[in-house]
This record gives structure tokens, sequence and C-alpha cells, in this order.
């Protein structure tokens, strides 16, 4: 083979490395661009806030019943879901009187922090001293709590008591909760956000 | 002409471009290294079980529609209403599951025949990792139908993310597609189905192919290879073909057991659908499972405490895939392929012993089956009032919402029945008037007969059976003549005609005439002595007959009945509904109470 005379061609080596590095350098730029394009608007998720605690007003306190029966209140507002909005129970709360002058009342989360479902209230019959006995049982897994929503089981499929909610002390007799859902499956009590 | 050498020219044009030809022939003579056997089947029988599921899903993606109000609805749809979806959509849910388990088999075959030892590591991890291929498609198809079962199971499974210290929530957000389930949770596994599980198994059944060529080359390079076409290809598609077989059994299986004459096929062949899934909390679905293959590990997972879940999901899956892994090397040892082979054979036998012990748990709990039971009630439910009416735009999960709070709270006083209509909703005691076809011709004329107004479909059970309108109606209803009750039957058609139901709006179009007519007796009838009726009459003794069972009408009575434009202080036990139900539910609720009920089965149907 003859080589054209007018030029000084690279050492083999030097240029075989730049015609790589520029080779990869340019498939790299090139492909980057769908690539990290799709990958910025699949991350959008991360930018979302979930529901923040809120404060709603979920009865007054004479309405419930004295002797500490659980009450399930919805909590109603709106939910974004995507582009659709729409007003619609976003959860729920047991509201339950207790014989704490300092806190009348209770608020516990309707939601496992097992796996999500709903507990049911459930009423046993025996009574002590005037208050009613009941405990929340979870009819998915079998998790039961006592009315303070602590696990009533050492091996209780639930990884941590039910959530209590706050309630503002300064607006009673009217009962306002604040209204929040928490990460299920763990033990840490973690605010969905 | 088209001359042999002529032929032979455009083949070897084709050949000379192409090379297909003589790839074709060397497929033919002998390309199957180590010779033609049944051993070889395997891989072509997944293939086949990953076409049929390319092949489908292309079909079943022309009909599906990911979002939270469409899901259901279009799978709803392709089940019922499309000719031979049920059987589209049950060959796709009945191979997948063939698949996992062909998967499982194939891998079970390796270990125990030691193929998974050099030089086949490669092949033996893309086995492997074609199973997990065909797992994920089951975690991620699992959820497209939006039933309840799928939304809840899959929200636990997703739910697990959150075990993993430091990036769990972020992980949880991505799958779910934001901070909780919605559109964006559908069309992400939607995504992730058809394009990581569909993409990633193309790409490692080609790998797999490079890998298992390559081995048998190097394995057996003394013996001979065998001619694929015919001898290997007749192997294989016999193994196709029964498979093929066995997806049709599964598609079909409740067919051959109780009686399912004058079913539609899509309700009792191919996949089962349930209830539409539903965001509220208050919905939830108690007896969500995952599928038979999961069986094992979700009773594994349960016999741990809510604390330690984090090593049933995450921790001991993880330790056995990096044994898998790890067999190849492993096996270098002396001992080693007789430990591969035990270890194995014991975690098949953990699986087997757990998913046993998991459906028998089921199986003997009442509380379990009730549920189900449930279920399968409202499933049921939804697919008669979708084909009385049709899916509203809002979604299936709204109507069977209004469904479920008619039947909780509505239910205790009102009726909602015919007779001889698995419609019918009866209440524990009847104490008010019933609302089937509220409104409506026969409804209203139930009304303004004296027979009839004070039965228990009327006032019969209410304050008002021996109130001024049930006296009105016998006194002054009663011995009519001919012309008379052809009147009353007019001022029927007007008072009905208020409500504008969408059932009867070729009915109201066709006797306008009469209604006009109709109209005008209201007031000679003297109605407007009590009720108000657009400019006669006033408020204040009965309810409003303005609009009468028009939507807007009855979302107010909903709201609260106790306004002066409806019973006022006459209502003894109503409740005003506003005060527990949003204003969506309640217009949900008139919606529902408008809807085409059928008509009582002995009257024969009007104009259809």
């Amino acid at each position: 083979m003859e080589q054209p005379s007018d030029s000084t061609p690279d050492p083999p080596a030097r240029r075989g490395f730049f015609a790589k590095a520029l080779a990869l350098g340019l498939a790299a730029a090139a492909y980057a661009v769908p690539v990290l394009s799709g990958l910025a608007a699949a991350l959008n998720p991360l930018r979302q806030k979930g529901q923040a605690g809120k404060f709603y007003k979920l009865a007054l306190l004479d309405t419930l019943p004295e002797d500490g029966t659980p009450q399930k209140v919805a909590v109603i507002d709106q939910r974004v879901n995507a582009w659709t909005r729409s007003i619609e129970p976003i959860g729920a709360v047991y509201l339950m009187r207790t014989r704490d002058a300092s806190e009348p009342v209770r608020a516990i989360q309707v939601i496992c922090p097992h796996a999500g479902c709903s507990v049911q209230f459930k009423e046993t019959v025996e009574e002590e001293g005037g208050e009613k006995v009941g405990e929340f049982y979870c009819p998915c897994h079998r998790a039961r709590f006592d009315l303070e929503g602590v696990r009533l089981d050492a091996t209780s499929p639930s990884p941590r008591d039910l959530d209590t909610l706050a309630i503002d002390p300064d607006k009673l007799p009217e009962v306002w909760v604040e209204f929040q859902n928490f990460q299920t499956g763990i033990a840490a009590k973690v605010p969905q956000a | 002409m088209n001359t042999p050498s002529k032929r032979k020219t455009a083949g070897a044009w084709l050949d000379d471009r192409t090379g297909l030809l003589t790839a074709m022939r060397t497929c033919s003579e002998g390309s199957v290294r180590g010779g033609v056997g049944w051993r070889h089947v395997w891989p072509a029988a997944i293939l086949f079980g990953f076409a049929v599921q390319a092949i489908t899903g292309f079909f079943l993606w022309m009909f599906y529609s990911p979002s939270t109000q469409t899901a259901w609805e279009s799978v709803y749809y392709l089940q019922y209403e499309v000719a031979g979806g049920w059987l589209l959509r049950g060959i796709h849910h009945y191979n997948a599951q063939v698949l996992v388990a062909l998967t499982g088999l194939y891998f079970l075959w390796i270990v125990c025949t030691g193929a998974y030892r050099r030089p086949r590591e490669f092949v033996f991890w893309t086995a492997v990792l074609m199973g997990l291929c065909a797992l994920g498609g089951c975690l991620t198809g699992d959820l497209l139908p939006w039933d309840q079962n799928s939304y809840h199971a899959t929200k636990t499974r997703v739910d697990f993310l959150n075990l993993l210290p430091l990036v769990g929530g972020t992980l949880h957000k991505l799958a779910a597609g934001g901070p909780e389930f919605g559109h964006h949770s559908l069309s992400r596994f939607f995504a992730l189905h058809v394009g990581m599980v569909g993409g990633g198994f193309v790409l490692l059944l080609i790998l797999y192919h490079w890998f298992a060529h390559r081995a048998e080359a190097t394995q057996r390079p003394d013996v001979p290879a065998g001619p694929y076409w015919p001898d290997q290809m007749l192997r294989n598609m016999a193994a196709a073909a029964a498979l093929m077989a066995v997806v049709l059994l599964l598609v079909f299986q409740h067919a051959f057991a109780g009686d399912h004459a004058g079913e539609a096929p899509g309700a009792y062949l191919g996949a089962g659908l349930g209830a539409p899934g539903d965001l509220d909390p208050a919905n939830a679905y108690n007896a969500a499972r995952p599928e038979w293959s999961f069986r094992g590990l979700y009773g594994f997972s349960n016999l741990f405490p809510g604390e330690m879940k984090i090593v049933p999901i995450f921790i001991v899956p993880g330790i056995v895939m990096a044994f898998v892994f790890a067999m190849p090397f492993i096996a270098l040892r002396k001992w080693g392929h007789p430990v591969n082979v035990i270890v194995v054979g014991i975690l098949l036998l953990g699986l087997v012993v757990l998913s046993y012990a998991s459906w028998k748990h089921d199986w003997d709990d009442p509380g379990y089956l009730e549920d189900v039971a449930q279920g399968e009630l409202e499933a049921g439910r939804a697919r008669l009032l979708i084909e009385i009416g049709g899916v509203p735009p809002n979604g299936a999960a709204t109507l069977l919402t209004t469904d479920r709070l008619f039947r909780r709270q509505c239910a205790a006083c009102h009726d909602h029945a015919a007779e001889g209509h698995d419609m019918s909703v009866r209440a524990e005691e009847t104490t008010a008037p019933n609302l089937y076809r509220f409104a409506s011709r026969e409804q209203v004329a139930g009304f303004l007969d004296p027979k009839r107004v004070t039965t228990a479909d009327y006032f019969g059970n209410t304050a008002f059976r021996t109130g001024d309108m049930a006296d009105f109606v016998k006194e002054s209803l009663a011995d009519l003549d001919e012309e008379e009750l052809e009147e009353v039957e007019w001022i029927v058609m007007a008072l009905s005609a208020e409500a504008r139901l969408p059932s009867q709006r070729e009915a109201d179009k066709n006797d306008a005439k009469q209604i006009k007519e109709g109209r005008e007796l209201i007031d000679g009838y003297g109605c407007t002595g009590c009720h108000k009726f657009h400019d006669k009459g006033s408020l204040g003794m009965g309810p409003d007959l303005t609009g009468y069972g028009s939507e807007e009408w009855l979302a107010g009575v909903i709201s609260d009945p106790n306004r002066t434009r409806f019973y006022g202080k006459r209502n003894d036990r109503m409740p005003a509904y506003h005060e527990s139900m949003t204003p969506q539910q309640i217009l949900w609720m008139a919606e529902w109470l408008r809807r085409a009920w059928p008509l009582p089965a002995d009257e024969p149907a009007a104009g259809q």
C-alpha cells in the first residue's frame, strides 16, 4: 500500500486512542439525549408531595358517645390523582372519648400500618367500670390493637402500633384532627410525603 | 413463463443479497450442535411461551387503557363485550402462569442434570434470569386489570419497598408514580410490563441462544451436529402444541363443571375479573392475595412479625438468589453438585409446604371466605349495573361506591326491588317507599292508585299511610270512569316527564300531547292545592312537583329532605345526607336512581 507522501500520519496507537475516545464520546453524547430526557420525566414523581398533615374539623365533642365507643369519621378533601381532582373521602379516623380531662378525645388512623387495610372496631361484651371494652381488628392479616392503638399480640403482623393523630386542644369542643397518611409496612411512623 | 432457470436466478440473487437461503440450508442440514434431541426442546418451549405472550399482549394493547378510571373498564369491555375477548385475555393470563411453571421446571431440570456446570455458566444464568423475567411479568401484569385483588395485592407489594433503608421511600414513589397510587401507577406498570419485561425477555432469549450454541460447540466437539429441519423442529413444535393445549385447558377449566346455560362466556371462561379497584381506603378489599407463584413467599413472610418483614421479603430471597447464581462455582468443589441439588430440593420442598399451609389457612378461615364472597357479590353487582346503563364517565368504581352506599344506608329503610329481578335490594325492615325506577311512569302511577298507595312499596309503612295524600287518592281517585282513568294516566305521564329520565326519552317525546294535557290536569285535579307545580300552587304542604325526580330534585331531597321544598317538618325519619355524603356522592346517588333499571319481569318491556 502506498502512503500519501504529503501527510504525516499519526502514530497508529495515538490515532487509535483518539478515534476510540471520540467514537465513545459521540455515542455517549448522542444516546444521552433521549435517555436523559426520558429519565428526567420518569423521575418526576419524586418532585410530587403527598398530602401534608392538615387540620380537619371532624366532629363536635358532644356528638361522640360518652362511653368511649369509637366512631369512624370520613375525612373529605380534594384527592389529586395525576390530572384528576375530586372531592371525596381521602381517609378516615376513629374518634373516641377518653376519661382523661386534659385529652378528652383521641383520634386514630383507620389504616393498618401493616398492609394498609382498614381496621375495624370490634366490641367485646364485658364492661369494666362502665367503660366499654373493645379492640381494633384488621380483617386482612388479623392484627389486633387496643383502643389506644397498641398492638395486642407479641408477634403482630403490624410493624407498629396504630397511628394516633394530633387534636387541636384550643378548638375543643370542636374536634379538629391533624389528618395524615403514614407509610405502611415499616416500624417507623413516617408521613407519606 | 416461469422457467426453472429464472427461478434459480431469482433465488441466487436473493441469496447473494441476503444470505437467507444459505442460512436456511445450514439450519436444515446440521445446526443443532450436540445432536437432535428432546433436551433442546426446553428453550424452544420457553421461546414459544414468550411468543404467545408477545402476540396476545400486542392485541390486548389495542384494548387496554391504563388509568384508574379506564383500566378496569377497558378490561371489562374486553372480557364481556368484545367477541372472543375473554379467550385472548384468558390465553395471556394462563400462558403467563404456564411460562412461570415452565421456566421453573427448566431450572430444576438444569440443576438435576448438572447442566449448569462449566462451561454452561452463562446459559444457566440466562435461564434463571428468564425465569425471573417471567415472574416480573406476573408482578407487573397483575396490577393492570385494576380489580380489587390486583390493586390491593400490588399496593401491598409496592409498600414492601418502604422496608429498604435509605432508598425505600424514593423507590416507592417511583414505582407508584407519585406519593400515592393512581393513574400513573398503572401507566408505569404497563410500561414496565411491556417494555422492561417484554424487551428484557427478547434480549435474554437472544443471549441464551448465543451462549447455548457456544457451549454445545466447546462441550461436545466430537458429537456431530444434527439437522434442525425437520427433526428438531418437529420435537419443538410438539412441545409448543402440548403447551397450548394446557393453556386452553386452563382457559376452559370452568366449562367442564356446572351449568352455564345462558351465561356470557366472559363470566366463567378465561381469567376472572373482580369488582373494580377503588382508591378510597374505606372500600379496601380485605382478601387480597398474590398469584400462586408467590404463595410460598407470602406464607413465608406471614411467619414473621411486622417489624421483621425485611427478612422474608428481601434478605432471604436475596440470599437464595445469590446462592443460585453461585451454584456453578460451588459445583467446582468435589461435593458441590450434590450439595446444590440437595439445597435446591429443600428450597423447593419448603416453597411447596409454605404454599400449601397458606392456602389451607385461608380455606379454614371463615372471615377470609366471607371477604372473598363479598368481593364476588360486588363483582356481580358491578356487572349488573353496567349491563343496564354502561359505565359512567368517571369510572365503574364510583358506580359501585354509590351502589354500596345505597345498600348500606338507603336500604336500611328503602327497598329497591322489582319482582323477579336479581338487581333487587331489599331493606331489612321496609319503612319507606320502594325506589325502584323512581319517577318512572309505572312508579308514579302507584302513588295515584287507591289500591297501591298504602302498600309497602309506597306509603304503607310510613307516617304518610294515614296522611292527606293517601286519603286524597283513596277518596277522590277511587271509582273513576274510563275517561277519568285516561286523564289520571296523562297526569302520570306529565309528572313522570318532569324527571326527564334517560330511559323514558322516547316515550316522553312520543306522548308530548298527552303530557301537555296532563300538566293542565294536575291543576284541574286539585294536586296544586298541596303541591307546587311550576307557577301553580305553593310550597309548604307537600313536596314540590316541579322537576319531580330530576337529578336536581333528587339531589336536593337526598341532601336535605327537611327543606320546605320537600318534606319540611313532616319528615320523620329520613336523614339529611349532606352531613355524611359529599355533594359528588349525592349527585352519583341521584344518577344511580335514575339509571335504566329493567322493568319488573311481569310487565311487557315498552318499546323494546
